[in-house]
């Protein structure tokens, strides 16, 4: 049987770094399409996701095992997100970042129904506040439970099941507009 | 249950992580309440759209970028030494927690053994886990859906010193069976370099027989004008006398059959 992320760290942290390639085969798609999510851009994913793997080299010697692998690997890339903005954004408080929407060309059209319906999700989704698109990202995407979500961003089980539905309804309010627009 | 209540658990509802007796809840709620219905089937629709968003691939730009930068930090002095000195003082093994007078001694004789030639050992034990680190990538590339990424794992497999019998097996299958003529092409050269294995002869001879694209069966010609076995010229026989067989590959496998001979 496959050793588990736990097992793999583990096994990185006490000094067989090569094995960090077994978690990076398992984890880049994803890692690669939730930053693709939040900042909208290929490259600065790639480098974010570069940028995650050597941050867990680096602070390899503190995994201590406890929780699951993918809790300590997503706060690991939520602050390499969050020092990505700030370096994109110079002085503006944290705050101020935070509210901002994601700015972005929309994309191509294209032909089919259900191909114009992704779109439209993928669009709806860019045009979410990026706070609301990480929790939907981490709640949908990444195979957490609503409990160790809480504990990656350090607050209660019950602000992520409101969080979750405030992002989803505001989600939801974005697509019917885009589809109304498309379809008046 | 009332609407408050309902609304509080539509997250648990929506990711499935809920108590039946809570799921039993809800649904008598919504059975009664029209809003609240209508907001968790909106609600549920949009996020089993979201469930099939199809993941985008990153570019092989950030493979590559990351295998360069780990084989950077294994191979840096500095790195090694600090990972000399996690090992000295580190007390999670149990051997190192037996005593600290046994660390103590083992250390020694580990250094002692450094100092006096066991660093080439240390980096020939080095390139063999990066072997194995290839192998495995290899392997789990060869199996995506995507042709592109089939044919980087074929690119990883002939990067490798000496393939494992589960890479040679997997490049075989490649050869005899990938739908795509470019991954099939691919597995060609990359078997050519291991032609001196007797499986892999043995299979590139069987090989021959099974394929129908003409670009193909004149790289598998090739490769069995080179092998130059009896078992390649039966195999060219057999080819030359099948039905259906373009006229430039017989000739193609006469003349090389005539080389073999």
């Amino acid at each position: 049987m496959a050793p588990s992320d736990n097992e793999v760290m583990e096994a990185v942290r006490d000094g067989k770094v090569e094995k960090l390639a077994i978690l990076f085969e398992r984890h880049q798609v994803m890692l690669y399409n939730f930053f693709l999510r939040l900042t909208g851009n290929r490259s600065a994913s790639e480098d974010l996701v570069q940028d995650v793997f050597i941050r867990i080299l680096k602070y390899r010697a503190g995994y201590q095992g406890q929780s699951k692998f993918a809790v300590w690997m997503f706060q690991i890339a939520r602050n390499a997100h969050i020092d990505h903005l700030r370096k994109q954004r110079g002085d503006l408080p944290l705050d101020e970042q935070f509210a901002e929407p994601a700015a972005r060309e929309p994309r191509p059209e294209v032909r089919l129904e259900a191909e114009q319906d992704i779109a439209l999700i993928r669009r709806a989704l860019d045009l979410l506040p990026w706070k609301k698109r990480e929790i939907l990202m981490l709640s949908r995407f990444q195979d957490l439970k609503l409990r160790e979500i809480a504990d990656l961003l350090g607050c209660q089980v019950g602000t992520v099941k409101a969080q979750v539905h405030r992002a989803l309804k505001e989600l939801s309010h974005i697509y019917l507009e885009l589809r109304e627009g498309r379809t008046s | 249950m009332n609407c408050e209540k309902a609304k509080e658990q539509f997250a648990d509802y929506l990711v499935g992580d809920i108590k039946p007796s809570a799921e039993a809840e809800i649904r008598a709620h919504i059975a009664s309440c029209v809003s609240c219905r209508e907001e968790i089937e909106g609600l549920s629709a949009l996020w089993a759209k979201l469930g099939v968003l199809p993941q985008e691939q990153p570019s092989g730009g950030l493979r590559a970028n990351f295998y360069a930068m780990l084989e950077d930090y294994k191979t840096k002095p500095a790195n090694r030494l600090r990972e000399f000195w996690k090992e000295f003082w580190s007390f999670r093994k149990p051997a190192y927690g037996f005593s600290f007078g046994l660390t103590l001694l083992v250390v020694g004789i580990g250094v002692g053994a450094f100092l006096t030639g066991g660093g080439s050992g240390k980096v020939t034990a080095l390139h063999q886990e990066l072997q194995d680190m290839r192998q495995t990538v290899a392997l789990s590339m060869l199996d995506r859906p995507s042709a592109t990424e089939r044919l980087e794992g074929i690119s990883w497999s002939a990067g490798l010193d000496k393939p494992g019998e589960k890479t040679i097996v997997a490049l075989v299958n490649k050869l005899d069976g990938d739908p795509n003529v470019n991954v099939r092409l691919a597995a060609v050269d990359a078997l050519y370099l291991f032609r001196d294995d007797p499986a892999v002869k043995e299979s590139l001879i069987r090989s021959l027989a099974k394929q129908d694209s003409p670009l193909v069966q004149v790289a598998l010609i090739d490769l069995l004008v080179e092998i130059r076995e009896r078992r390649a010229a039966d195999a060219l026989k057999q080819l030359i006398g099948s039905a259906n067989l373009a006229p430039q590959v017989k000739e193609h496998a006469e003349i090389g059959l005539k080389q073999i001979i």
